[in-house]
């Protein structure tokens, strides 16, 4: 993308002012979006995403500046921007940039943008025409694709100069379902980072009827009782909840400044010792997964929880300055536009050993969440929230009828003393975490969990 | 290359295919931010942003493609893409381009002066140092932060249209965080204005106040309650429903208010105003497909009074547009949005609401409302926090509870409007108090 010298000449001048490290990000970003509605190809965009931005630290500064004008002027002017606004000084260090290769262990097949418009629409139809003829109370159905061609440079002033090239595809299908003139949505959203070879194992249809199955049960269920009470949560994107309830609050960039529950806790026993949590950015060709990170640094497996013991947190450079501690691999943006900082990849509680009908058989009276939504959390007091997009009233260990409306709320540090049952079958679903840094591609995941007590919001 | 030089190219392209219906939108910006740690500007970042959309009707499809490179390969490339994606398009609703010389109301506009790097540095700093002195409570981790923002939006195509407009932003937010030695609890608020204009000291004083009211709060107790909304939570809720008053929405069965114009579909106090010129808003005269933007009821004493139209949904109605196009983000196709909506204020007070609720719920914070609240069934579920009202006042502090119900039901059940209108965050979405009837609460 932009030469290895040229990349040198942005370096020195960053540090021209006497930053004690710099950084060159540059990007060039495909998306392309196909969406339908009704049975019709309705919209479809693409866009080039290009640009580069240049950070500069000195001691616990950072500064950043960003620009669309990749040209050598145009780097060399945003460099400049970045020395002037850190101060006034001399250039302290030396650049030599080495080339950094490493193994490609996301490979990608069939480049979405090698694919016309008309093989990407076929799918999309497969999976909202499924959805539409799954039953006659589906009255509409939206469905779209989504593929990124995310195309990144990073050289620093620690001698990295490195690419990667980030591509990810994604099918999506919302089925809105009406029983008695009351609306409910399901909805099914698989993602890899691959290429179009991803439907090779994922059948649109089956999509569909994913999403179109969870309208229609919910369209015919009733609201969901309030109260406190035990929860059962399926697999997949049932891992939402350890991402909100933990996962943010274990970010450099809320316990480097003391904002989270979790800061000065490593070592100690913080979940209960069912738990043990992953975040894996080197799963192959998984939604989250990375080559390198956003800072040049390769992606990590980093065990977070150890059978409840904290042992590491996610760790970025700008932020693992302030703890004293390394990079974990952790750094991610959005685009170049935003400052990178700590973030999620793939994160997981990892397999246990209850079998899933002894998790359900242990509640007399409670909620099974077999499908999650999205949800939020604020750090500092770790409260979280989220949705459950598909529940099911447990009575006396059996998982009974539909219920929909609920939310889950708590505590994060309370919340993982509760998971007290933790079931064999991991796996991962898809989302879009949305911080600081801007929205990210993450999986979450976890086998059949069992929290013994949490708030459901309901009526 | 700018973005005058790229348009020639670009229609150069266009006309050399044969494309005869083509608009190009133009979105630029340039911000600094700095925020505050401990007692020095920890990080700064000034950047520039924007990119051209072509967009092109081909045998009667609308197709898009943009891009943030300016060169001269970019301005050909977005026209051939643009016209292979309106070849693949199915829908068959009409599609339009705004015809150039209409009318525009000017704004009243004051133009907001942007401050100098090293000013906008000096009140955050100034500020960061007011909320450590607020209170003994504040704890490392509070933060204040400053944006200025300069950005510009151009619209052309080839019917005529050539519409520019500028506009300039300063927004400080002080964020608290507290402790009582057991647990932290944080707040912020975000205000937007001339620099001078805008109160550093009664921010960061409703910020720490806020923060400090949550230390030790236990969740309200489960059941049905009268609920009084504040401005935020109010105009939060308004924000994450918005979109039932799209006519896009009615018309691909996103939204139940597709027959219900001229119908009753909220209490009779009810007011829903979307105003393009709300003093201190975004204040643009015209949309995102260029059309003039004016103020509108949209539910007048519980009356839908309109929907909410671009040009295409509007010809598909058989109405005219109400100037309501919207893009969220140059690279975005067009589609229907409010620009600054707010509950009309009542005559009561805040109080007057807390005496009529008696025995309730007072909730001022929501949370998760992107997963917690469906805008095409209308529930929602959400995390909230707020007070006790029990004998007509605030009392006892709590948190980590739910609120749940149906935004639909809830129009119906505002029984008071309190006058203190508020346009919290970034201005888009506001209201004043408003008491409702019969919420379902989930806390202990």
């Amino acid at each position: 993308m932009i030469p290895r010298e040229i990349c040198q000449r942005v370096l020195r001048k960053a540090v021209s002012t006497g930053a004690d490290y710099a950084e060159l990000f540059a990007e060039n970003t495909g998306n392309h979006r196909i969406s339908m509605i009704g049975g019709k190809v309705d919209d479809i965009t693409d866009t080039v995403v290009a640009g580069a931005a240049v950070r500069v630290y000195k001691g616990l500064r950072s500064v950043m500046a960003s620009t669309v004008d990749t040209s050598e002027a145009g780097l060399l002017r945003c460099a400049e921007q970045a020395a002037e606004a850190l101060g006034q000084g001399e250039a302290q260090i030396d650049i030599v940039l080495r080339e950094r290769l490493f193994g490609d262990i996301h490979p990608v097949r069939i480049a979405p943008d090698s694919v016309p418009n008309k093989e990407k629409i076929d799918l999309v139809k497969q999976g909202c025409f499924a959805a539409k003829e799954y039953d006659s109370s589906i009255v509409q159905v939206s469905g779209g694709m989504l593929d990124v061609d995310h195309k990144i440079l990073i050289a620093n002033t620690e001698g990295v100069y490195a690419q990667d090239r980030q591509i990810r595809t994604r099918l999506m299908i919302t089925a809105v379902a009406e029983k008695n003139g009351e609306t409910q949505t399901g909805a099914s959203n698989p993602g890899r980072r691959m290429g179009m070879e991803m439907f090779e194992f994922i059948d649109p249809k089956d999509v569909g009827t994913r999403a179109a199955a969870q309208a229609v049960t919910m369209a015919g269920a009733g609201y969901c009782p309030a109260g406190v009470m035990p929860v059962a949560i399926e697999n997949g994107f049932g891992g939402v909840i350890f991402h909100e309830a933990c996962g943010h609050s274990l970010e450099a960039s809320s316990v480097a400044y003391g904002l989270s529950q979790f800061t000065g806790k490593l070592g100690q026993k913080i979940a209960n010792e069912k738990v043990t949590a992953i975040d894996d950015g080197t799963i192959p060709n998984a939604w989250g997964s990375i080559n390198i990170d956003d800072e040049g640094t390769p992606a990590q497996k980093n065990v977070l929880i150890e059978k409840g013991v904290l042992k590491t947190y996610m760790i970025d450079k700008f932020n693992g300055r302030r703890m004293g501690m390394p990079s974990t691999g952790s750094a991610r943006r959005q685009s170049y536009s935003f400052t990178p900082t700590s973030r999620m990849t793939n994160t997981y509680i990892a397999a246990g050993d209850d079998k899933n009908e002894d998790i359900i058989a242990s509640i007399e009276y409670g909620l099974y969440a077999k499908q999650m939504g999205g949800g939020s959390v604020n750090p500092v007091t770790g409260e979280f929230n989220f949705a459950v997009n598909e529940g099911y009233m447990i009575r006396n260990g059996k998982i009974c009828e539909p219920v929909r409306g609920a939310s889950l709320v708590g505590k994060g540090s309370e919340i993982i003393q509760n998971i007290d049952m933790v079931g064999t079958d991991m796996d991962m679903g898809q989302g879009m975490c949305g911080s600081s840094s801007g929205s990210i591609p993450t999986n979450v995941g976890q086998p059949l969990i069992r929290v013994s007590s949490i708030t459901v919001g309901g009526r | 290359m700018d973005f005058n030089a790229f348009k020639e190219i670009a229609i150069a392209q266009a006309q050399q295919m044969g494309i005869g219906e083509y608009e190009l939108y133009y979105e630029g910006s340039a911000s600094t931010s700095v925020s505050a740690f401990q007692h020095e500007i920890n990080e700064f970042s000034s950047a520039t942003d924007g990119g051209v959309c072509f967009r092109c009707i081909v045998d009667g499809h609308m197709g898009y493609a943009s891009t943030q490179e300016l060169s001269e390969a970019q301005a050909k490339q977005v026209v051939i893409r643009a016209a292979d994606n309106a070849s693949s398009l199915e829908s068959e609703e009409q599609e339009f381009l705004c015809p150039g010389g209409l009318e525009y109301a000017a704004p009243e506009k004051k133009d907001i002066p942007l401050p100098t790097t090293e000013t906008l540095i000096h009140t955050i700093l100034e500020t960061q140092e007011k909320l450590y002195a607020a209170d003994p409570a504040v704890i490392d981790g509070c933060q204040a932060e400053g944006v200025v923002e300069s950005s510009e939006i151009a619209i052309c195509n080839s019917k005529g249209l050539d519409l520019h407009h500028a506009s300039k932003r300063v927004a400080l937010i002080t964020a608290a965080v507290v402790t009582d030695g057991k647990e932290m609890e944080n707040d912020y608020q975000i205000k937007m204005g001339a620099l001078p204009e805008i109160d550093t000291d009664a921010m960061v004083q409703k910020a720490v106040a806020s923060a400090k009211a949550k230390l030790g709060g236990e969740p309200a107790p489960t059941g049905q309650y009268p609920v009084v909304f504040d401005p935020d939570a109010m105009s939060s809720l308004i924000s994450t429903f918005c979109s039932i008053f799209s006519s896009e929405n009615t018309q691909k069965g996103l939204s139940r208010l597709g027959d219900q114009e001229g119908k009753t579909i909220a209490a009779p106090i009810v007011t829903l105003v979307d105003d393009p010129f709300y003093k201190d808003g975004a204040m643009r005269p015209f949309d995102a497909e260029g059309c003039p933007t004016y103020c509108k009821n949209v539910i007048e004493n519980g009356q839908l009074m309109t929907l909410l139209y671009n040009l295409k949904t509007a010809a598909v109605a058989g109405k005219k547009t109400t100037g309501n196009a919207f893009k969220g983000g140059y690279d975005a196709a067009v589609g229907v949005r409010p620009f600054t909506m707010y509950l009309a204020p009542g005559d009561c007070t805040e109080e007057d609401l807390l005496a009529k609720a008696g025995t309730g719920v007072y909730i001022n914070s929501l949370g998760g409302l992107h997963a917690g609240a469906n805008p095409i069934s209308g529930d929602f579920s959400l995390q909230s926090a707020g007070f006790l009202i029990e004998n007509g006042k605030k009392t006892a502090h709590v948190k980590s509870f739910t609120v749940a119900g149906n935004f639909y039901d809830l129009l119906l059940n505002i029984t008071d409007i309190a006058s203190n209108l508020e346009m919290p965050g970034m201005g888009r979405f506001g209201s004043p108090s408003v008491l409702v009837k019969g919420l379902s609460i989930a806390g202990k």
